[in-house]
């Protein structure tokens, strides 16, 4: 369990603190695998749940990071994600996440689950990755992490329905892939750097 | 997990589904959307438009539809793959922008409220698991309050509601938005079975009451038509959730029939300003002189009245029977607060309408082929007034019942 715990804290760390994406979709997809290792013994259960859990596992795994990697792949800008924040800052907000994680069990409405605090880690990274970097590829490697958590959370809190986390899981992978992927296609005419800094004309 | 809910709420609410997306499948055929062919997205083809209206219409039917939060939440996540597409339909930068911003805080809203179903079945089953409960359902509202648009979860609401074609403008301000408060309605109604109704409602009262002063406040500073439209949304929204966070069978009936009556006038509001920008080439509302001499100004003039709470029509009665149930609930700040936001959103439309309709420039009559969605558009406003006889209707007694349901579970 121990080593579990060590795989997710490096690659939730490894996510917010590295700016190359290529390696940035390895360790979502360290994280991811863990994740769903984890989740595994509460999803085998009936038939539409082991459907649903293979098609969220090729997604998650399999499509989106090809998806992806392949994507900065044939696009040199966007093989950096360009983080908003200097090294010495991610890696403080590193350490701020895994205070903030340890402390959610002892919420008063999450004290029964200990082990609560490994999702709120998953979590606070899918957001800190959304927030901190400005490719918009990183946005949507900080969304799949997040739906790692919140399926890490589902089947900390609910294990006993395995099929609402595995229908969960597989549709915000199969949003942020395809729906992301295209969004970021369609940005390449007029952004090739894919900043999030260029989405600025809307404001107000 | 496909169990479908078939009450009355569950129809009104399909009801106002079916109703609008008809007329927008309808006002569509008369409208081009696309622009410059250098602009176009990969999906930017009318098949494409029509196949993704038609996916969003049965999603939201599905929202509404639900036996269970699971496939309510399926249905509500479903409504982003078509409106991420029909958001950036035109190709434009702009509007893949709207469309980027929607996919990515709708997508971390509709997590969260995954999460606080995930919650709330925990909760169920365990009676003695309160603060669980408190948590799943606050979750929950935050969720589904991120697609309702609610502040301060409401920054992609005004970038897609203006950048969309105006048919889907229509239907995310008339109905997606309706169908996530719908969300919220069931899950209030949960809460009260659970004891945690308290909670929920503040959090309403809060979110409401935010809301209602920062679109109002907003809406003051809008140079475009849509964009004005889709801070009124967010005003509107937060008048619902205001109502909802007051309680009891009052605050829950205003909240139903306020629902019902913004749709379709927003619908309307939409709809006209599509013509006019079919017409004129432009959303911006010093550009829209003279809109009384034609037809789609008029009806334009008509929808925000309307939205500005004026009688003849439904909403001048919700707004009052929202106030009349924040008296009764005795929440004199938030009141106090909303009322100072209803009269700066006012305030913003008397000035659109005002500038939209006055002046002396020429304004030559619609081209044939705007012809349907004047139509339509028309159908959308007579409906909206319409509406406002519903308390005084079978259909009033039916939503008293209704609201009463959802107060007292």
């Amino acid at each position: 369990v121990s080593t579990v715990l060590w795989l997710v804290f490096v690659a939730g760390a490894w996510l917010v603190v590295d700016a190359r994406t290529s390696r940035v979709v390895v360790a979502y997809v360290v994280l991811a695998g863990t994740v769903t290792a984890l989740t595994v013994p509460s999803s085998l259960m009936p038939s539409p749940t082991v459907a649903l859990f293979f098609v969220s596992l090729a997604l998650k795994l399999i499509v989106a990071p090809v998806g992806l990697l392949a994507f900065a792949g044939n696009n040199p800008a966007a093989r950096n994600l360009r983080p908003a924040l200097i090294l010495p800052i991610r890696l403080v907000a590193v350490l701020g996440i895994g205070a903030i994680a340890r402390g959610v069990p002892h919420l008063e409405s999450l004290s029964a689950f200990p082990q609560v605090a490994v999702a709120a880690y998953v979590i606070l990274c899918g957001l800190a990755v959304l927030t901190i970097d400005r490719n918009l590829l990183g946005q949507l490697v900080g969304l799949l992490v997040l739906s790692s958590g919140i399926e890490l959370a589902g089947a900390i809190v609910a294990p006993g329905l395995p099929a609402t986390i595995e229908l969960g899981a597989a549709f915000d992978a199969l949003v942020v892939t395809f729906i992301g992927l295209a969004l970021v296609r369609a940005f390449l005419a007029h952004n090739p750097l894919l900043d999030v800094e260029s989405l600025r004309s809307l404001r107000g | 997990m496909m169990h479908w809910r078939i009450d009355a709420l569950s129809l009104l609410f399909a009801g106002i589904v079916c109703s609008i997306a008809l007329l927008a499948t309808c006002y569509s055929a008369g409208i081009r959307f696309v622009k410059a062919a250098g602009e176009r997205a990969p999906w930017s083809h009318r098949p494409v438009y029509y196949a993704l209206l038609a996916f969003f219409w049965a999603a939201m039917l599905l929202v509404v539809l639900a036996d269970n939060f699971v496939l309510l939440w399926f249905g509500i996540s479903a409504t982003t793959l078509a409106t991420a597409f029909l958001v950036g339909y035109s190709g434009e930068p702009a509007a893949l922008e709207a469309a980027w911003k929607y996919l990515v805080l709708c997508s971390v809203g509709i997590a969260l409220a995954l999460l606080g179903i995930l919650m709330l079945a925990r909760a169920t089953a365990d009676p003695s698991a309160l603060p669980l409960a408190r948590l799943a359902t606050s979750l929950m509202v935050l969720g589904f309050g991120t697609k309702a648009g609610l502040v301060p979860m409401h920054a992609w609401l005004p970038d897609a509601h203006s950048k969309a074609p105006a048919p889907i403008s229509a239907l995310l301000s008339g109905v997606l938005v309706s169908c996530s408060l719908y969300a919220i309605v069931r899950t209030l109604n949960a809460s009260a079975v659970l004891g945690t109704a308290g909670s929920v409602q503040t959090l309403l009262l809060v979110l409401g009451v935010a809301s209602v002063v920062v679109a109002g406040g907003l809406m003051l500073t809008q140079r475009d038509l849509k964009r004005l439209l889709a801070y009124s949304t967010v005003e509107h929204a937060g008048i619902v959730a205001l109502a909802l966070g007051f309680g009891g069978p009052l605050g829950t009936f205003a909240a139903l029939f306020h629902l019902v009556a913004h749709a379709f006038a927003k619908s309307t509001a939409f709809f006209a300003v599509g013509v006019l920008q079919a017409q004129r080439g432009t959303t911006e509302i010093g550009a829209l002189h003279g809109g009384c001499r034609v037809w789609p100004g008029r009806l334009l003039l008509g929808a925000l009245v309307a939205l500005g709470g004026m009688p003849p029509f439904g909403l001048f009665v919700s707004e009052l029977l929202v106030i009349a149930a924040g008296v009764a609930a005795k929440q004199w700040t938030a009141l106090g607060f909303a009322l100072v936001g209803m009269l700066l959103g006012f305030a913003a439309l008397a000035r659109a309408s005002i500038e939209t309709q006055g002046g002396r420039m020429r304004v030559a009559a619609p081209a044939w082929h705007l012809r349907v969605p004047i139509g339509m558009t028309a159908v959308a406003l007579f409906c909206a007034f319409g509406v406002a006889l519903i308390p005084w209707t079978p259909a009033g007694a039916l939503l008293h019942a209704v609201a009463a349901k959802v107060a007292k579970p």
